[in-house]
C-alpha cells in the first residue's frame, strides 16, 4: 500500500530562514530514511536534511538559493506503508521485550496492550537534558499525545508526548533529573488498539453546537499552553508592586523580581514594567532578563565624517549576546603565566617533517591541548560547570576541548572529543580536519557542542597576553599568545629560552586564585615535559 | 486583546460542525453545547459565567437547584447576614437602656422575620436570573456529572457538551457520624430556617459559621451553648482577637466549652441529650435544638470527575494552578472545591481569572491576602499575616495595637471593647497584615487589604487623611503609632 507524505523541514534549533546550498536528490530517486535530501547552511554549520522515510521522491519544490524554516514543506515522498517503520515521537518498549515500534501492519497500526516502558525519544543533538516539568503521576490516565514531561535543552523546552494511551503505573523521573534518548520515564499500562489521533480528531474538536444555525467559533483558548510561563514566583510575590502592575507584568510575562521600581519608595510602576519590556525588545538591556545596566550613549557618527553601515555577520549576531552574557554574569579573573617550550619546540621541529609525510600537521596547539588534559585531570574543577541554580558544581567525567577557530564568517569553536584518549598525532589530525571544515563552513552542529574547556590561540598572530572571555557555562578558558625568545635566569646566568605566554581566564565563583595559579604552573610544567606529552595512548 | 475579537479571527468550523450545519443534527446529539460550561451557580459559578459571557463567550450555567446563587446567596452569607442584622438591632436597642433610651422588650415574630430573610435572598437570586438573561447565559437545571472530558450528563438525562468547563460545585456542610435522624439536629441551612426559635440550643463547632448562628439565636432569646473540639474558638485566629469577643459572649451564653468532644446524641421526646468528654464540660447536656457546624466538605468527589481525567483529592478538593486550571487543561476549578479558604470573595476572584484565561487573557490569581470576617457581635476580621503565622514561619514583624477606647467614635457608639492591630515589616515599614475587632470590623478591614496588596507602608496610611470621627481612623492611628507620631493616645517613646 503506497502513501504519499510531505517532506517537512525538521526542527533546526535556533535557525530560521536558512539557505539551501545544495540539493542532493531529485524526483524519482529512491531514498532511505536518513539519506540527505538537501544541504542547508546555517551560520554555525551546514547540515544535510535527511529523508523522513524510505521511499521514492515524488517532488522537491525547492532549489539552491531558497531559504527555508522549520516546518516548511520542501517536497513529497511516496512510501510503501507495508514496508515502513512508523516513527513516532516517543517510543514505548514493552517490558516483555516485544517491540512497540510499529512495523508492517497492512491496516491501521495498533499498539500492543499491557505494561510498557515510556522512554525518551531521540532528541537529535541533545543527549543530556533536564526534566523541568513532570505531568504524570502514578494512576493518571494518559491519551496519545498527552504531554508526559517537559525537557529543557539549551535551545528550547520540549514536551515528550505519550505514544500509547493507558494508565501510568509508575513515574521514574522527577523535576531536575537529567535524561537522554532512551531513558525510562515511567511505566504505562497501555490500552490496546489506541492509534495516534489525526489532528482533526482530537477530543476538543468533537464538540459541536446544539443548533446548526449558530456554529460555535473555534476558540483560541482550547490551544492554551499546558505550562505557564516560568516566573520566579517567590521573587514575584515579594516585588513592591500594586495589583494592577502585577496584572500587567503577568500579561507581558515579566518577572517582577528583576524590575527596578522607579516610583516612590522604589515601587514598581506600570511604566517601569513597560520600559523593562522595551529594553529587552530593543536589546538595550544587553542580556535577556534585563540587567538594569546604564546604556551606552548613541551617537550619530555621520556628523563627524563619512560612514559605512555593514550588518553584523550571523555568527557575530549569535556570539555577541553569548559573550556579553558571559562577561556580565561571570566574575572573570585572568591569570597570566609563561611556559618554557624550548624543548617542546625543538622536538616538534624534529617530528614535524616525518608527520607531514603522514599528512599530519603537527601544530603547537596539539601539544598545548595534550598538556591541558594533564592539568584538567589534576584540577577537575576547571572542567566543571555551575548548576543553573548556582547550588551545585557539575563535574564532567569526559574531556572534550574546544578551540577557537578564525574563519571568514567569524569565530567558531569546534570541539575535539575525548582528548584524554587521544595521542598528539590523533589530536593534530583532528585539529586539521575540524579547522578545514570550519574554514569551509561545513561543521556539523555536533562538532560544535560538548566542550568542557576551551583554548583560544592567537600564537600564530602575535601579542604577549590577552583576556579571553570564558565560554560560559564552561568555567575557564586558556588564551595562548605568541611565543618568543626571552632571557631567563637559570641561577647563574641568563639563558635564552622560548617562552609561551598563557592567559587563563576563569569564573571566580568556581575557581579561586590559588587554584588558577596552580593550574597554569602545572600546565607550564606539562608543556616542559615533551616526552610525557608524546607518550602514546595505550 | 479582547477575547471576543480573537475568536472572530480564528473562526473555523470543524468537519463535525459543518455536518451539523448541513444536516441540522449534531453527532452525539448533546442536548446543550457551549464554549464554556460552568458547573454550579454559587458566587464562583455565576461570576465565572457572567464574566465569560461579557468576554463574548457562549456560556451554559448548570445548577441542580431551581434558583441561582449557590450556598452564599441561598443558605450562606446573605441570609445569615440578614438575621445577624436583626440580632444587632435587638442588642443595640437593649444596650441603649443604660444610656437613657429604653424600648420595650422585643416581640419576635419568627415567621415574619423568616419571610423578610427569604425576601432578601429572593431579591438577590432573582437579580441573578435576570442578569443571566441579559447576558444570554443559558441556565440549565439539573444535577450534573462528567461523562467524558467534554461532556456532562444531567440527572434528567440531558447532556451538555463543552470546550471548556469551570467546575464551581462548592461544598456541603459536614455532619458528625452516627447522629440520630431528628429534625431538631440541624446544619447551618436548617438553623437559618428559625423553625421554631428554640429555648436551649447547642452549637457544635466553634468556627465562624457556628458562632454567627449562635449570635443570632442568642439575640432572639435562646440560651446558647457552644462546644468546640480544639482549645480555642475560631481556630487559627490570633488569640488576642478573641478576647473582646469572649468578654461579650461569655456572660450571655450558657456555656462555652473548648477542648470538648461530643461523644453522642440521643433524641428523646422533650429534647436532644448530648454527651460530652472534656475537662470543663458536663457529661451530659439537654437541648431542644442542636446545630452541627463542624466544617464543610468540598464537592469535588461527587462529580465523576475521573471520567474527565480531573484529579480530586480525598478531601474532595481539585488542585489548580495560578490560572485555576486543573490537571486537564481545558477544565478549570474555582471556589470552595478548589482549595484554600472557603469564602465567597475568594470564589468570585478565582471565577474571573478562569473566565478570562478561557477567553485568552493572561490572568492569574495573584492576590497576596484573602480577608476573613466573622460577622459576630463584635465582628472579628483579619487579613494578611497573622501573629500565629509570623511566629510559625519566623517572620520578623512589629505589632501596633490601638484600643478603641482611644476612638471617640467607638466610645460614642458605646462600643470601646474592640481594637485595631497592624503588623509591620520592621525593615520596610510595610503593612504585612492586620486585624480589627469591633462593630463593622468586616467593612473596616478593606483598607488593610488594600494596604497589603499595594505594599503600602505606615506613612502611606498615616499621611492619608481619614475622616473624623470614624472607626476607620483607628487604622491611621495604628500607623502613626508605628511611626511614633500618634497624639490621640499616649504611648511610651519607642524611637
Ligand atoms: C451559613 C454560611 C455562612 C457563610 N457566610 C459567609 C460569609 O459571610 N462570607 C463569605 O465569604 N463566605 C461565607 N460562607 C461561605 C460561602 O457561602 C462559600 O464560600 C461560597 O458559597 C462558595 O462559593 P462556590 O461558588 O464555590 O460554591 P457554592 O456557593 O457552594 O455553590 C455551588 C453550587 O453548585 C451547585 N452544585 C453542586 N453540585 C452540583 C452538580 N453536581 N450539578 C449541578 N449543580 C451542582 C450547588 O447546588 C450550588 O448552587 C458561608 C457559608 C455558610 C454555609
Amino acid at each position: 500500500m503506497a502513501k504519499t507524505i510531505d517532506i517537512v523541514m525538521p526542527d533546526l534549533g535556533d535557525f530560521e530562514n536558512v539557505e539551501i546550498i545544495e540539493v542532493l536528490a531529485k524526483s524519482g530517486d529512491t531514498v532511505e530514511r536518513e539519506d540527505g535530501l538537501v544541504t542547508v547552511e546555517t551560520d554555525k554549520a551546514s547540515m544535510d536534511i535527511p529523508s523522513p522515510e524510505n521511499g521514492v521522491i515524488e517532488t522537491l519544490t525547492i532549489a539552491v538559493g531558497d531559504t527555508v524554516s522549520t516546518g516548511d514543506v520542501i517536497g513529497s515522498l511516496t512510501m510503501e506503508v507495508g514496508d515502513t517503520v512508523l516513527i513516532t515521537p516517543a517510543i514505548a518498549t514493552p517490558i516483555t521485550g516485544e517491540t512497540t515500534v510499529l512495523a508492517s501492519a497492512e491496516d491501521a497500526p495498533s499498539k500492543p496492550a499491557g505494561k510498557q516502558t515510556l522512554v525518551v525519544p531521540d532528541l537529535g543533538d541533545f543527549d543530556d537534558v533536564e526534566v523541568i516539568d513532570v505531568y504524570i503521576a502514578a494512576g493518571d490516565k494518559v491519551e496519545i499525545e498527552d504531554s508526559l514531561v517537559t525537557l529543557e535543552t539549551d535551545k528550547a523546552a520540549m514536551d515528550v508526548p505519550a505514544v500509547v494511551a493507558g494508565t501510568i503505573e509508575s513515574v521514574l523521573v522527577k523535576v531536575g533529573d537529567r535524561v537522554a534518548a532512551g531513558s525510562s520515564l515511567g511505566i504505562i499500562d497501555a490500552v490496546a488498539g489506541a492509534v495516534p489521533p489525526k489532528a482533526e480528531e482530537t477530543v476538543v474538536e468533537k464538540v459541536v453546537p446544539a443548533t446548526a444555525a449558530q456554529p460555535a467559533p473555534q476558540p483560541s483558548a482550547t490551544e492554551v499552553p499546558k505550562t505557564l510561563p516560568a516566573i520566579d514566583e517567590a521573587g514575584f510575590s515579594k516585588a513592591h508592586a500594586s495589583p494592577s502592575v502585577r496584572k500587567l507584568a503577568r500579561e507581558l510575562g515579566v518577572n517582577l523580581a528583576k524590575v527596578i521600581g522607579k516610583g516612590a519608595k522604589s515601587r514598581i510602576l506600570h511604566d517601569d514594567v513597560k520600559s523593562f519590556v522595551k529594553a529587552i525588545l530593543t536589546g538595550h538591556s544587553g542580556i535577556p532578563g534585563g540587567s538594569g545596566l546604564p546604556e551606552v550613549p548613541s551617537i550619530d557618527f555621520s556628523k563627524f565624517g563619512e560612514i559605512d553601515v555593514q550588518p553584523l555577520t550571523r555568527i557575530q549576531k549569535i556570539s555577541g549576546p553569548r559573550l556579553q552574557a558571559s562577561w556580565i554574569n561571570l566574575p572573570h579573573v585572568t591569570q597570566h603565566d609563561l611556559a618554557d617550550i624550548t624543548q617542546l619546540e625543538a622536538k616538534r621541529q624534529e617530528l614535524k617533517g616525518p608527520a607531514k609525510e603522514r599528512g599530519i600537521s603537527l601544530t603547537p596547539l596539539a601539544f598545548i591541548m595534550k598538556a591541558c588534559v594533564t592539568a584538567l585531570v589534576e584540577f577537575p574543577k576547571v572542567n566543571s560547570s555551575l548548576s543553573d541554580d548556582g547550588e551545585n558544581l557539575i563535574y564532567k567525567k569526559y574531556c572534550h576541548i574546544g578551540f577557537a577557530a578564525d574563519t571568514p564568517q567569524g569565530l567558531v569553536v569546534p570541539v575535539i572529543r575525548d582528548v584524554d584518549k587521544k595521542d598528539v598525532y590523533e589530536i593534530a589530525t583532528e585539529l586539521g580536519e575540524l579547522s578545514a571544515l570550519a574554514r569551509d563552513g561545513k561543521l556539523k552542529l555536533a562538532q560544535l557542542q560538548g566542550a568542557g574547556f576551551t583554548i583560544s590561540s592567537l600564537g600564530g598572530i602575535g601579542g604577549t597576553a590577552f583576556t579571553p572571555i570564558v565560554n560560559a557555562p564552561e568555567v575557564a578558558i586558556l588564551g595562548v599568545s605568541r611565543s618568543s625568545m626571552q632571557p631567563t635566569w637559570n641561577g647563574s646566568e641568563f639563558e635564552p629560552r622560548l617562552m609561551l605566554p598563557l592567559s587563563f581566564s576563569y569564573d571566580h565563583r568556581v575557581i579561586d586564585g590559588a587554584q588558577a595559579a596552580r593550574f597554569t604552573t602545572l600546565l607550564g610544567k606539562a608543556l616542559g615535559d615533551v616526552n610525557a606529552l608524546l607518550k602514546a595512548i595505550p | 486583546m479582547a477575547g471576543g475579537e480573537s475568536f472572530d479571527d480564528t473562526q473555523v468550523m470543524t468537519p463535525g460542525e459543518i455536518d451539523a450545519a448541513v444536516t441540522g443534527i449534531s453527532p452525539g446529539e448533546a442536548t446543550h453545547s457551549a464554549q464554556v460550561v460552568v458547573l454550579g451557580s454559587g458566587p464562583g459559578g455565576y461570576t465565572a459565567a457572567f464574566r465569560a459571557a461579557d468576554l463574548g463567550l457562549d456560556v451554559v450555567l448548570v445548577e441542580r437547584w431551581p434558583v441561582l446563587g449557590g450556598v452564599c446567596l441561598n443558605v450562606g452569607c446573605i441570609p445569615s447576614k440578614a438575621l445577624l442584622h436583626a440580632a444587632k438591632v435587638i442588642d443595640d436597642a437593649a444596650a441603649m437602656a443604660d444610656h437613657g433610651v429604653t424600648f420595650g422588650s422585643p416581640v419576635i415574630d419568627g415567621d415574619k422575620l423568616r419571610d423578610w430573610k427569604n425576601e432578601v435572598v429572593g431579591k438577590l437570586t432573582g437579580g441573578l436570573a435576570m442578569m443571566a438573561k441579559q447576558r444570554k447565559v443559558r441556565v440549565v437545571t439539573g444535577e450534573a456529572k462528567f461523562e467524558s472530558p467534554n461532556r456532562l450528563r444531567l440527572d434528567n438525562g440531558e447532556t451538555v457538551d463543552f470546550r471548556n468547563c469551570i467546575i464551581a460545585a462548592g461544598s456541603e456542610s459536614m455532619m458528625l457520624p452516627g447522629l440520630p435522624d431528628d429534625p431538631r439536629i440541624v446544619d447551618s441551612t436548617g438553623a437559618l430556617e428559625l423553625t421554631p426559635i428554640p429555648k436551649k440550643m447547642l452549637v457544635v463547632g466553634g468556627g465562624i459559621i457556628g458562632l454567627e448562628m449562635a449570635c443570632v439565636y442568642s439575640a432572639l432569646g435562646t440560651d446558647v451553648s457552644v462546644v468546640e473540639l480544639t482549645d480555642t474558638l475560631m481556630p487559627g485566629t490570633d488569640p488576642d482577637l478573641l478576647r473582646p469577643f469572649l468578654n461579650i459572649i461569655k456572660p450571655r451564653y450558657e456555656a462555652i466549652m473548648v477542648s470538648t468532644r461530643v461523644t453522642g446524641m440521643r433524641a428523646t421526646v422533650p429534647s436532644i441529650e448530648v454527651s460530652f468528654e472534656g475537662d470543663k464540660a458536663p457529661s451530659v447536656g439537654v437541648y431542644d435544638r442542636v446545630l452541627v457546624a463542624v466544617g464543610r466538605r468540598a464537592n469535588g468527589g461527587t462529580l465523576d470527575a475521573d471520567k474527565a481525567g480531573v484529579m480530586v483529592d480525598e478531601r474532595g478538593i481539585i488542585a489548580v494552578d495560578k490560572q485555576m486550571r486543573t490537571n486537564v487543561p481545558h477544565i478549570y476549578a474555582i471556589g470552595d472545591l478548589a482549595g484554600g479558604p472557603m469564602l465567597a470573595h475568594k470564589a468570585t476572584h478565582e471565577a474571573k481569572v478562569a473566565a478570562e484565561v478561557i477567553a485568552g487573557e493572561k490572568s492569574y490569581f495573584d492576590a497576596r491576602a484573602i480577608p476573613s470576617v466573622a460577622y459576630t457581635d463584635p465582628e472579628v476580621a483579619w487579613v494578611g499575616l497573622t501573629e500565629i503565622e509570623a511566629k510559625a514561619e519566623n517572620i520578623e514583624y512589629e505589632k501596633v495595637k490601638i484600643p478603641w477606647a482611644a476612638s471617640g467614635r467607638a466610645i460614642s457608639l458605646g462600643r470601646s471593647e474592640g481594637f485595631t492591630k497592624l503588623l509591620f515589616d520592621k525593615k520596610t515599614n510595610r503593612v504585612l497584615g492586620g486585624a480589627i475587632v469591633g462593630p463593622s470590623a468586616g467593612d473596616l478591614i478593606s483598607e488593610i487589604c488594600l494596604a497589603v496588596e499595594m505594599g503600602a507602608d505606615a506613612s502611606d496610611i498615616s499621611l492619608t487623611i481619614h475622616p473624623h470621627p470614624t472607626l476607620s481612623e483607628t487604622v491611621a492611628f495604628a500607623s502613626e503609632a508605628f511611626e511614633g507620631t500618634l497624639t490621640d493616645l499616649y504611648m511610651p517613646k519607642k524611637r
